[in-house]
């Protein structure tokens, strides 16, 4: 019972991270390597705005969500946006993104690892107290309980405006053909902003609240997450809103189960193990439709 | 002379080791192929060969070739197992794999000393065997740059399809590409060991990948020189500027992003085009003006006729418009 709560915690992390990730990959086609490096400097934020002044988890949130689409907004506009507008074919984009996702990271990964000297940081300075609540042998955190309603209703929200708004259409018409979709008259650029701070605050969200979990995170924990996310997306399918979610608990369940037989040093094989595997098994994951040639 | 060169030691030894990794990256880039099982086959290798020299009581040379033959052989069957994959998703699965390789040493028991590593791995290797090495390394990247073969590598990566009408095994140029990385990975692997005499799973993980990225982002991708250039300003640049002390990550990273958006050919690139614009602007019209060794369109060169027909007009109209 405690492992199925911890798996069902864990997995609502890697969602709502993976979420994010998912969702600028799976339309506007950047996979975003600092998106784990906003996400700790998200929570790094609130951590250097909680020396100040003790504030509420809801505020923590806030600062998180907003530092998190900002960053994801400035990555966008300064890094990703001109590397697309200069380079010639798909091929080289993708790898240039990549390349430009990874010092974006560091350079993140830097200022924390300074601030910081390198040790784990936490939230504890917040004003909220986490209460644990005990049910049979069993016991959970509202925290952990807010996780998990927060990351399955984003879910649900984000599947539900990609499928239904306007929006979300000119989005996946973007995802299966940038050129007719500009033509159709969408505002490719515009959109690629909005959904790339969408995908920040969902970063950012994330970070604090697994802080919280935490207790303390290390500044270099993003770049692990960033990978797990990865294995998450690939075995549901890119662009999948119903795989990422199938990746995501899978993938929280089976670390779970190892954690508690083993003493955990193999944990990090198994999202590794996963990318390898599903890629030359089933590349397009558990969920995606045959592989639509997008160039 | 001497002098300088003992107090750069380490500075000299890194350089080598940093630019024998990039090379691992870089070779594979060349033909087309987004791989980074080359830091994997640097990790492999580093343990092999101090395994070998602890447990065997191995001599250092033989350490390095033992371990720099299983690596290209790791790399030969790890090409194959996924060579159908291209792009991104190519470039991921090694990244896993590099990873798996890091989880694997930590577990290896007493045999790998787990999150401790192997230490005290001390033989007569020195840095002017290292130099030869890399040296050696670099000769035969680049040779692999020139004349047919060149062109060949050249075609295989711009276009594949074009590559094979034209008679060339696309995929057996990809499998020596996974084959050269591995071999080179392995061989930096190993002369960090010995050099360094230790080695833990700390020195082989995300750190190494984003190092020889780094190296050829910022150096230049399509050439050794771009290799060397990148290597030597990579592990100078921290000793040349002391004042900026920790930041040194902060500025690889700022690097790194200002290469991957203006500079999507590195440094070499820059100086490549800065030649060929002083060669225009001198408006020396050679009859047969001479292509750049570098030139993007290798494929027009391959399937285009000799110098001074319509073929190598077009070639310097494609250059005028880029």
């Amino acid at each position: 019972m405690q492992e199925l709560l911890n798996a069902v915690t864990l997995g609502s992390v890697y969602l709502l991270f993976a979420l994010g990730m998912s969702l600028t990959w799976g339309t506007i086609d950047i996979l975003n390597f600092s998106h784990g490096a906003i996400f700790m400097f998200a929570s790094f934020s609130a951590y250097l705005m909680l020396e100040h002044s003790a504030l509420s988890l809801g505020l923590l949130i806030l600062l998180g969500m907003i530092a998190g689409a900002a960053l994801s907004f400035l990555v966008q506009f300064v890094v990703f946006e001109p590397i697309l507008r200069r380079s010639k074919d798909k091929g080289s984009a993708e790898i240039q993104v990549l390349i430009g996702g990874i010092g974006t990271g560091m350079i993140l990964l830097a200022i924390a690892q300074h601030k910081t000297r390198s040790n784990p940081f936490g939230l504890n300075g917040s004003s909220t107290e986490s209460t644990t609540w005990h049910w049979g042998g069993a016991h959970i955190t509202d925290v952990a309980v807010l996780t998990t309603v927060v990351a399955i209703s984003l879910w649900l929200v984000v599947g539900w405006w990609l499928r239904r708004s306007r929006q979300g259409l000119a989005l996946r018409a973007i995802g299966v053909d940038a050129d007719v979709a500009a033509l159709m008259g969408i505002d490719r650029r515009g959109l690629a902003m909005v959904t790339m701070a969408i995908s920040g605050a969902l970063a950012g969200l994330a970070g604090i609240l697994f802080t919280f979990l935490q207790v303390a995170i290390t500044p270099e924990s993003g770049d692990t997450l960033l990978l797990k996310a990865f294995a998450c997306i690939v075995l549901g399918g890119v662009g999948s809103m119903a795989g990422v979610a199938f990746g995501a608990f899978l993938l929280a369940g089976a670390e779970t189960v190892l954690l508690t037989r083993t003493d955990g040093s193999w944990v990090d094989a198994i999202s590794f193990g996963l990318i390898v595997l599903v890629l030359l098994i089933r590349p397009s994951g558990m969920f995606g439709r045959a592989e639509v040639r997008r160039t | 002379m001497i002098v300088y060169f003992q107090t750069h030691e380490v500075l000299v030894q890194g350089t080598c080791i940093a630019l024998v990794l990039a090379l691992s990256i870089q070779v594979p880039m060349r033909m087309g192929v987004f791989s980074f099982a080359g830091a994997g086959c640097y990790g492999i290798s580093a343990y092999l060969s101090a395994i070998l020299v602890l447990e065997r009581g191995f001599s250092p040379f033989a350490a390095i070739a033992t371990s720099v033959v299983t690596t290209a052989a790791v790399g030969l069957v790890l090409g194959v197992i996924i060579q159908r994959l291209t792009g991104l998703y190519l470039a991921m699965v090694t990244f896993a794999f590099d990873l798996i390789i890091g989880v694997l040493v930590i577990n290896g028991g007493n045999r790998t000393g787990g999150s401790t590593g192997l230490f005290g791995v001390i033989t007569n290797f020195t840095t002017w065997h290292m130099l030869v090495l890399a040296a050696a390394a670099v000769t035969c990247a680049a040779v692999s740059e020139l004349g047919r073969a060149g062109r060949r590598v050249e075609a295989v990566r711009e276009d594949p399809e074009l590559a094979s009408s034209m008679g060339i095994n696309v995929s057996r140029y990809r499998l020596v590409a996974f084959t050269a990385s591995g071999a080179l990975g392995g061989l930096a692997g190993a002369m960090t060991v010995m050099i360094r005499t230790t080695i833990a799973p700390r020195d082989i993980g995300f750190n190494l990948i984003v190092l020889g990225l780094t190296i050829i982002v910022v150096g230049g991708t399509r050439s050794w020189k771009g290799a060397v250039l990148g290597a030597v300003i990579i592990t100078w640049l921290p000793s040349a500027l002391t004042s900026i002390g920790e930041w040194n990550t902060l500025v690889y990273g700022v690097m790194t992003v200002i290469a991957s958006i203006f500079l999507p050919r590195g440094l070499y690139g820059l100086w490549l085009s800065g030649v060929r614009w002083w060669q225009r602007h001198r408006r020396a019209p050679a009859p047969a003006p001479a292509l750049p060794d570098d030139a993007p369109d290798a494929t027009s060169r391959l399937a285009l006729a000799s110098p001074g027909s319509p073929g190598a007009a077009a070639i310097e109209l494609g250059e005028g418009v880029k």
